[in-house]
């Protein structure tokens, strides 16, 4: 039984497509469509060559996409290797901490696509020190941008040594675009520290491709994101035409099949400008395609749920989303 | 070869401003507006830019901010001539040219007659001694474009010394110089040419001769010179790449196993619509 994604909106199902359906008992369909993705992510953040020479053969492990996911991983730490760290060891720790705590938390909640947290609770109180002084670990993004209308409150219920005077905002489900307001063509998540937080911060992102983290979340959360996403960007891309094979001009920005492309130029000095910001085009494109993958891999599983683990099914039936649980009620009753 | 660089970016027409094209001093113009060429002719349709996996080298180290999609280019282009570690200073040259945008060119602004009349000069001088151009008049006319900045009559002149009339360019528009696989191709070409017939001391003396020849002979050491070599220096600074990092730009470049035009023609621009040939 095909679950109906509209329930999330009228343009959920068309954002699934973007990402090509598949069925999750099949090895085959896994490999491919999580390679293809995966080779998404590797293209845009850099690390394709590293990705490329991985192994390609079909998973024969119990959990195909968990071992997939593993093999992306280690492309993108191979390539951290070659990086500069970029930042110190204490906000790495800090940072680490955090991600850490938040992630768990998150799982429980059913939000950790975008996670806020009073800084003041988590390790360190999200501070690190250098050079004597007390420095915030991460951005405090609670102004409107492209994710959201901002999150200026509730303010941290303790003192914080660092200055933080709202909550700590991360979309982790677009890392490393993790802030509403920073979409410059590089993700700010890949500044974080090489030595850790830059790893773990797509490691939760891509856990969301696995069924039961998928389950986990409450897909509300990322429709409600995706729409308000797409509220601030159609005005922009109603300006830009659509890509026409054999027609396109070198250096011209072109629409093509949902994301953007460059025709004969760079996509990565490309980008859209509007009242909410500057979002450069590729954070555009990554950031769609995150949002098609979880609903893709979201039909996927409930499809598949009859034949999934009880413990992935229990997942559902008690899961806070009225939606998944009514699923899980009409594929009993079908059955 | 930028003087006062006009950037021709078309993802600005009719947007009202909200679609853009990222450069540090860009203006626009629509490809076609400059001088239209190409008008009579069917869209101009080569490969797509390489990707990452068609490379082996390195794409990560010292590229500083270089776009993640040109970089596959960049470093084509050094491993098809075999001049190892050209890349990054190709970068380098793109990012003072063209501000990395495809379509850029130099000499269609109004009052903008530096370029153009560095084309006219170009054209009117070599003409006599060159294979003619199909479209030489409007090559004089169009200044210098593309990721490199090439002025448009060398560049359709490109492999004219070493194959003659066999040269894959004499009869393509100008704007083929648009086309980031053809502008590589003339990029490499000079690259070689430089470092084959020309004293280079170093990476900043190849920037000299990419403005002008004459500095590496009879200007060397001019104030011209000197300009130029300082602003290729802070560029790369200001991109992000390392000159002196010997791990990925060797301190000499060598040519010696240049495989010729036609290899590299074939090997970064494929072959071009029948009407170009």
């Amino acid at each position: 039984m095909t679950p109906d994604l509209s329930i999330y909106g009228d343009n959920i199902k068309a954002l699934a497509d973007l990402a090509g359906d598949f069925e999750l008992r099949s090895s085959m369909d896994v490999m491919t469509w999580y390679r293809r993705e995966w080779l998404a992510i590797a293209d845009a953040l850099g690390f394709a060559q590293q990705f490329a020479a991985m192994p390609t053969a079909i998973p024969t492990t119990d959990d195909r996409i968990a071992a997939m996911n593993a093999v992306g991983l280690a492309a993108f730490e191979r390539s951290l290797q070659g990086r500069t760290p970029g930042a110190s060891d204490e906000q790495a720790r800090v940072q680490s901490a955090a991600l850490r705590q938040l992630a768990a938390s998150a799982r429980m909640t059913g939000e950790l696509w975008r996670v806020t947290a009073d800084p003041t609770t988590l390790p360190a109180g999200a501070c690190y020190s250098e050079s004597g002084r007390s420095l915030r670990a991460f951005y405090p993004d609670t102004a409107p941008g492209y994710f959201g209308d901002g999150w200026p409150g509730p303010p941290p219920r303790a003192e914080s040594a660092c200055g933080w005077t709202t909550p700590l905002v991360l979309h982790l489900g677009t890392f490393p675009w993790v802030y509403s307001t920073r979409l410059d063509s590089t993700g700010p998540g890949l500044r974080w520290p090489t030595s850790g937080p830059v790893l773990e911060g797509l490691q939760v992102a891509v856990s969301m491709f696995e069924p039961r983290t998928n389950l986990q979340q409450d897909a509300r959360q990322v429709a409600a994101i995706f729409h308000h996403f797409i509220t601030h960007t159609a005005p922009l891309l109603a300006h830009v035409p659509d890509h026409r094979a054999g027609r396109a001009e070198p250096g011209r920005l072109y629409h093509r099949g949902g994301l953007l492309h460059v025709h004969q130029g760079s996509l990565h000095i490309a980008g859209l400008d509007g009242p909410r910001g500057h979002i450069a085009a590729p954070a555009y494109n990554y950031i769609i395609r995150r949002f098609a993958d979880f609903f893709a891999v979201r039909r996927a599983t409930l499809r598949a749920l009859p034949k999934l683990s009880p413990e992935i099914q229990r997942l559902a039936k008690d899961s806070a989303d009225p939606f998944l649980r009514r699923h899980v009620q009409e594929v009993a009753r079908a059955s | 070869m930028s003087r006062n660089l006009w950037l021709t970016l078309g993802a600005t027409v009719g947007v009202g401003g909200a679609v853009f094209l990222a450069g540090r001093r860009a203006s626009a113009a629509s490809p076609g507006a400059s001088s239209g060429t190409a008008g009579n002719l069917p869209p101009i349709e080569l490969a797509p830019l390489p990707r990452a996996t068609d490379v082996s080298g390195d794409l990560q180290k010292n590229w500083g901010d270089t776009p993640l999609d040109l970089r596959p280019l960049f470093e084509l282009m050094a491993e098809v001539s075999k001049i190892p570690g050209t890349g990054r200073l190709f970068a380098t040259f793109a990012y003072r040219e063209s501000q990395f945008v495809t379509t850029a060119q130099n000499g269609n602004a109004t009052g903008e007659q530096d370029e153009r009349d560095s084309s006219r000069a170009a054209y009117r001088n070599q003409k006599d001694q060159n294979p003619p151009l199909k479209y030489g008049e409007q090559a004089a006319e169009f200044g210098s474009g593309g990721l490199f900045g090439l002025l448009a009559p060398y560049f359709l002149w490109t492999g004219v010394p070493e194959v003659g009339k066999r040269a894959p360019l004499l009869q393509a528009p100008p704007e083929l110089v648009f086309q980031p696989r053809a502008a590589a191709f003339g990029a490499v070409v000079y690259m070689q040419r430089l470092l084959t017939r020309y004293r280079i001391d170093d990476h900043a003396d190849l920037k000299a001769g990419w403005a002008s020849p004459s500095l590496l002979k009879g200007d060397r050491g001019s104030e011209k010179y000197h300009e130029v070599r300082a602003r290729f220096l802070d560029d790369a600074k200001a991109l992000g790449i390392d000159l002196t990092d010997t791990s990925t730009i060797p301190e000499k470049l060598d040519a010696s196993a240049w495989p010729g035009v036609p290899a590299v023609f074939k090997a970064l621009v494929g072959a071009l619509p029948k009407e170009l040939t």
